[in-house]
């Protein structure tokens, strides 16, 4: 077993350690993610790999939704697929398609319940509610209804409901995709201020500018791990080389 | 996603959503005290008036809601007039009318998380024996929201059939949409469990 241990931190946002031992996740016989094991400690940490590389299933792990098949897995020292109630006030996690994620009709039902999941009392959670929504210049959209949104705006609801309730960290499963530029700019500006840590599943590495650690992963399996710029520099190489086979072809993944 | 509730503000907003669901329960019992037909007229022209008072857009809304009742409207109808029991006929509908009417202004007025709160407070003998409630607070909110998101999924199919055939979508579409309605299901529910799922901080 080989543990690769990488540090960073910046001084205004907070670090997340995360610290996995040979971690496997079989569904139905495949595995999923092959013995991984790596511990890192960041405040903004990239995960960057091909579809079916694992990189959700790394998500989902983290977020203590799923249990490893076998090894150990414990972000801040914490088992969250066990611990759930330790998990909300550890991890939030954002989807790529809002519509999974939101269950209110209006803006402000929808961050609220995450918040008195969390034990807040009604008022507590309403007070919370419209300071996010102050702070996010967003006051006048508590009323408003998920079905007026456009799609980057139900993604900013999901991120809002996440962000008040104020994980140490916020795990985004390429929450992104599939927006336009100018939204997806803006989306980005309103994460960079989070306080808490991020982890960022993507395949574009335009994602990840300002990120400190990125973890590459290939068939299950940790490929790189490290500072941004050479993991980046390395994969962006493989994956024009890449782009020029025809591996799409392969039948047996 | 369908949002029932008006985001058209009216007074009734902010009435507790308990005293406006148990005025409706009255208000439904004495509709079916009402037996003569002139009574059920003004019954139902009160109804509307109560419509009318939030605007033009409100009583648009409200009326589309109603029409879902038109198929009732005219079984009951015709088989009254089968019958001939003509005032009979015309008690049962207007009553029928009146009754939706005023549900569908309680739902119209009331936040979904406002309602969701009466089950809890009426569901409290659930959880003297030891049945959770939240469950049924949380089938109320995914229905709600979950609905539309299927007729969607539906929709999305039978174009992704149309696109390939020249015959409109039939039965072999039920199969697909059972599968991905499933697939939606388990996302949803994973969402549900990233944000504490049916165990929260307060149970503890």
């Amino acid at each position: 077993m080989k543990m690769q241990r990488v540090t960073n931190q910046q001084d205004s946002q907070a670090a997340n350690t995360l610290r996995l031992v040979d971690v496997s996740y079989d569904v139905d016989g495949r595995t999923i993610l092959d013995r991984v094991s790596c511990e890192l400690t960041a405040s903004r940490i990239g995960v960057v790999g091909r579809n079916g590389s694992g990189k959700s299933t790394l998500a989902r792990l983290l977020a203590g939704l799923v249990s490893p098949t076998r090894g150990e897995l414990h972000v801040n020292g914490l088992d969250l697929a066990k611990d759930r109630k330790a998990a909300l006030d550890e991890v939030g996690i954002l989807f790529q398609n809002p519509d999974h994620q939101i269950i209110f009709p209006t803006v402000e039902e929808e961050i609220a319940f995450g918040l008195r999941q969390q034990g807040y009392s009604k008022n507590e959670a309403a007070r919370t509610t419209s300071a996010t929504l102050s702070d996010f210049g967003k006051s006048h959209w508590s009323e408003a209804h998920i079905s007026a949104l456009s799609q980057g705006q139900k993604h900013l609801v999901c991120m809002m409901a996440i962000i008040a309730m104020k994980p140490r960290l916020i795990i985004l499963d390429e929450p992104f995709t599939g927006l336009d530029i100018p939204t997806k700019a803006q989306l980005t500006r309103y994460l960079r201020r989070y306080q808490g840590g991020l982890l960022h599943i993507t395949h574009d590495p335009s994602d990840l500018s300002g990120y400190e650690q990125i973890v590459w992963l290939e068939g299950g399996t940790v490929r790189s791990i490290g500072d941004a710029r050479s993991v980046m520099t390395a994969y962006e190489m493989e994956m024009a080389k890449l782009g020029g086979l025809d591996d799409i072809s392969d039948l047996t993944h | 996603m369908i949002s029932l509730t008006s985001p058209i503000r009216t007074r009734a907003h902010n009435w507790p959503a308990g005293a406006k669901l148990l005025s409706l329960c009255v208000a439904t019992a004495v509709l079916f005290a009402i037996k003569d037909v002139p009574a059920q007229v003004l019954v139902f022209a009160l109804v509307i008036a109560l419509y009318t008072i939030p605007g033009r857009d409100f009583l648009a809304a409200g009326f589309r809601q109603l029409r879902l009742l038109w198929p009732f409207v005219l079984i009951v109808g015709l088989w009254h007039l089968w019958t001939g029991e003509f005032a009979l006929g015309a008690s049962v509908v207007l009553r029928m009318l009146s009754a939706v009417g005023l549900a569908n202004l309680v739902t119209m007025t009331t936040r979904l998380s406002d309602m969701i709160d009466v089950v809890k407070a009426v569901t409290v003998p659930l959880r003297w024996f030891g049945l959770s409630s939240r469950v049924l607070e949380f089938a109320i909110a995914l229905v709600i929201r979950l609905t539309p998101v299927l007729v969607e999924r539906g929709g999305q199919l039978s174009q992704s059939w149309k696109a390939r055939s020249r015959k409109a979508p039939n039965w072999r579409i039920i199969l697909p949409f059972t599968v991905l309605a499933l697939d939606d299901a388990d996302y949803v529910a994973e969402a549900l469990r990233a944000r504490g799922g049916f165990n929260t901080k307060e149970d503890t």
